[in-house]
């Protein structure tokens, strides 16, 4: 998942906090082997390695790309989960390494969610083309793991993935979960938001950008343009239901840019965004 | 940061309503489950300011207070809370000074001695001297003890021109069986000094004449101990109850030292007149009130919230009993009724009863030894009191809180039997009272 | 005797607190503290005054 997690129970002996903590372990890491670009084997691999040969998917995989693609469409092509490949020239490590026009054109050209076919449980990507599901997975990893743990026992528990979580119930020692949201300063929680029930899940840069000259640039890249997002909020925190809807609404919202608050505040969700 | 809950007023806004609806079908299934349990989220407000403005007034002109009320909260991370309050009490109007009703046309000398006061025929004596502004603070401290408890310390203090409060309180609530029952305990010391305009008046000895303060003393302390342990406990989802037991002990200067009660003839029940100084003072004969210099209180009082429907019904009882003798009942219910989504009305009523304190005396009679103790203040008396008040509550646009309450409270009372010589039984001799209490509140978090 | 944690929403509310209103029951208390012989009960005030 590329992030600490951590499984909390609120009462309960230690038991039932090992055996809640074993069940989401065990899912997160089939759902890491699974879908992760950087182990061989898997359907992602299976996938991106199939240079234009249709690959069948099982029916998980293929909820997933459904789901991309209707993210896709209601975000007007901004989210793609395509557009991996472009992380070959963009590093964001803090540095100032903005990489040519003409390499980013170079790529852009194995990059679209519409090169792609995807019917039948089966898809075809152009030779190239490789798919990433790393802006979906995290936050699905964490709804299953909560659906896991509240049918597995009746004790609260939180689960949390590097900042994106969910709560099964509200906690037993106190009225709510507490939930630092980061300001600036990314020791200190600038606010606290009590969570009975639901979700929480960040975009934001906090440790992935570029600066040069001044300029800001995000790790949010605009697919149809190569570009990072131009005037993407610094931190965008939402609340929702579950964490793939927090996860994909503070996405879509930052992939906006400009217009992430308006974005937000047409939704009817608790959210933080912080420039 | 910008931070925001929801809009929906613009027509663009209905498109990218439409966003997040698909994203939630399309969430629904992918993960295969059927709709997850609402989110249920907060933000932790840093603090929170709570005011009110309140109108007080007495018919027939007698007392009228407008206060102005402010707790400020400082809320940290880990449950730590820091309150600070203030209150400022400007009280203007007369109060009745325990000397009853005549016949004839009455004067009084001041509290101050410095000047006198006239009451015409018929009338109730009250006394106008009261112009009084009263500011009080109070600061409190309340932070986690452990994963179970709550400490809380405070002090609190406040000034009149006459008195002075200073006093210091701790408490700590305990939860057991999964927050279902909370057991708390807790204390307040006050050390109050009472410096009476004129100096304090010797008790049961007479009001002289204006410029004669012989029969006064200096300044008066009190000490006041206030022990209170409770326990509350869920029943279930909707309901909640309380129950509180209060022990309260009083020692040192109790007397209202501006108080006074009409010696009286045996027979006719007449006041025993005199006839004042030159320069002004009483037309009869009255002497200042006299209470022990000790009290101890008990009280037990329960409480129950119920949920039904939206609506929340509100009711309390409360029984005290003293060394004094007074017992008292009061029962406390209100309603508050959702109108909308961001607004409610609630009706409120409240029922008080007491019996009369054993040294309460509507007047002293002249033909009788003079007992130890006897006060004629009506708040010590045999009475019934109903408050009766609508309160008016609505959400601001900015998501703040305001209020509206309308009160009247009116007591009526009665002189123990017995107690009525000659002539009082003819008159109204009981000093009831009618009041209207107006409130308006803002409150708002950040 | 009680609920289990994720039941206490309506519990939560601030209209179910067992001082809903804490400005308005200072504000009580202070009333009949002056006008009665009896005070308090759900805890205890900021203090006393000469109104009594």
């Amino acid at each position: 998942m590329g992030s600490p997690c951590e499984v909390l129970t609120d009462g309960g002996d230690k038991q039932l906090a090992d055996r809640v903590s074993s069940l989401v372990a065990s899912e997160a890491w089939r759902i890491e082997d699974k879908f992760s670009r950087y182990l061989d084997g898997n359907v992602i691999h299976r996938i991106n390695t199939a240079h234009g040969e249709p690959v069948a998917v099982d029916a998980e995989t293929g909820n997933l790309l459904d789901f991309a693609a209707t993210l896709f469409d209601i975000s007007g092509g901004r989210f793609d989960i395509t557009s991996g490949v472009l992380r070959a020239v963009w590093r964001f490590d803090g540095g100032d390494n903005i990489p040519a026009q003409a390499d980013i054109d170079n790529i852009l050209d194995r990059v679209g969610w519409q090169r792609v076919t995807w019917a039948g449980s089966q898809l075809t990507l152009q030779s190239g083309m490789e798919v990433d599901l790393g802006g979906i997975g995290k936050e699905y990893a964490v709804d299953r793991c909560t659906d896991l743990a509240r049918s597995a026992a009746n004790v609260p528990a939180m689960i949390n993935f590097g900042g994106d979580l969910a709560v099964t119930s509200p906690p037993v020692t106190r009225d709510a979960w507490r939930v630092g949201i980061e300001g600036p300063n990314v020791d200190a929680a600038e606010r606290l938001v009590d969570l009975r029930q639901g979700a929480l899940a960040t975009s934001g840069d906090a440790r992935r950008f570029l600066i040069r000259d001044g300029v800001r640039y995000s790790h949010i890249l605009d697919p149809r343009s190569g570009w990072p997002v131009p005037d993407a909020p610094a931190s965008i925190t939402v609340a929702a239901d579950t964490c793939t809807q927090a996860g994909m609404m503070s996405t879509l919202a930052m992939l906006r840019g400009a217009d992430a608050e308006d974005f937000l505040a047409a939704q009817e969700l608790l959210y933080w965004c912080r420039r | 940061m910008a931070a925001g809950v929801t809009d929906m007023t613009a027509t663009t806004k209905g498109k990218e309503r439409s966003v997040f609806a698909t994203l939630a079908a399309a969430t629904c299934a992918l993960l295969g489950t059927t709709a997850a349990a609402p989110v249920d989220a907060q933000e932790e407000p840093k603090w929170d300011f709570n005011t009110s403005l309140l109108y007080y007034g007495e018919d027939e002109n007698r007392v009228q207070d407008v206060s102005l009320k402010s707790i400020i909260r400082r809320l940290f991370t880990d449950d730590r809370t820091l309150s600070l309050g203030l209150t400022v009490d400007t009280l203007t109007g007369a109060t009745p000074s325990g000397a009853i009703r005549q016949d004839v046309p009455q004067s009084f000398t001041r509290p101050s001695g410095i000047s006198s006061y006239d009451v015409p025929a018929g009338e109730l004596p009250l006394d106008d001297t009261f112009k009084d502004t009263r500011v009080a603070i109070t600061a409190g401290w309340q932070q986690p003890a452990g994963e179970k408890g709550l400490l809380g310390v405070g002090f609190s203090a406040s000034k009149e021109y006459d008195y002075l409060h200073t006093g210091v309180n701790a408490s700590y609530a305990h939860d057991f069986n999964n927050r279902n029952t909370t057991v708390s305990a807790g204390f307040a010391f006050a050390s109050d000094s009472i410096e009476p305009v004129g100096g304090a008046p010797i008790p049961l000895t007479s009001m002289l004449d204006v410029g004669d303060i012989s029969n006064r003393v200096g300044d008066q302390d009190k000490d006041v101990l206030d022990v209170v342990l409770g326990v509350s406990q869920v029943i279930s989802k909707n309901l909640l109850v309380q129950a509180n037991y209060s022990f309260s002990q009083s020692d040192g200067y109790l007397n209202n030292p501006y108080k006074v009660l009409s010696l009286v003839d045996g027979v006719t029940g007449d006041t025993l007149t005199r006839t004042p100084g030159i320069e002004g003072g009483p037309s009869g004969v009255f002497l200042f009130e006299s209470r022990p210099d000790e009290r101890t209180q008990h009280s037990l009082y329960t409480q129950a919230k119920y949920y039904m429907n939206g609506k929340v019904l509100d009711a309390s009882y409360r029984y005290m009993t003293d060394d004094w003798e007074i017992d008292s009942h009061t029962l406390d219910v209100r309603y508050r009724w959702p109108m909308g989504d961001s607004s409610y009305i609630e009706p409120h009523v409240r029922y008080y009863t007491q019996t009369e304190a054993e040294f309460y005396r509507l007047s002293l009679d002249d033909s009788a030894p003079l007992p130890q103790f006897a006060s004629s203040d009506y708040r010590l008396g045999n009475f019934d009191a109903i408050t009766a008040g609508l309160k008016y509550g609505w959400k601001t646009r900015n998501d703040n809180d305001m209020s509206i309450r309308v009160e009247w409270y009116t007591q009526s009372g009665t002189v123990p039997a017995g107690q009525l010589i000659g002539n009082q039984a003819s008159r109204d001799n009981y000093p009831d009272l009618n009041a209207l209490i107006v409130q308006f509140s803002y409150r708002f978090s950040r | 005797m009680g609920v289990q944690p994720w039941e206490r929403e309506i519990l939560a509310r601030e209209d179910m607190q067992l001082t809903a209103d804490p400005l308005e029951a200072a504000t009580d208390d202070h009333i009949y503290f002056s006008k009665e012989a009896s005070s308090g009960g759900r805890g205890f005030g900021g203090g006393g005054c000469g109104c009594n």
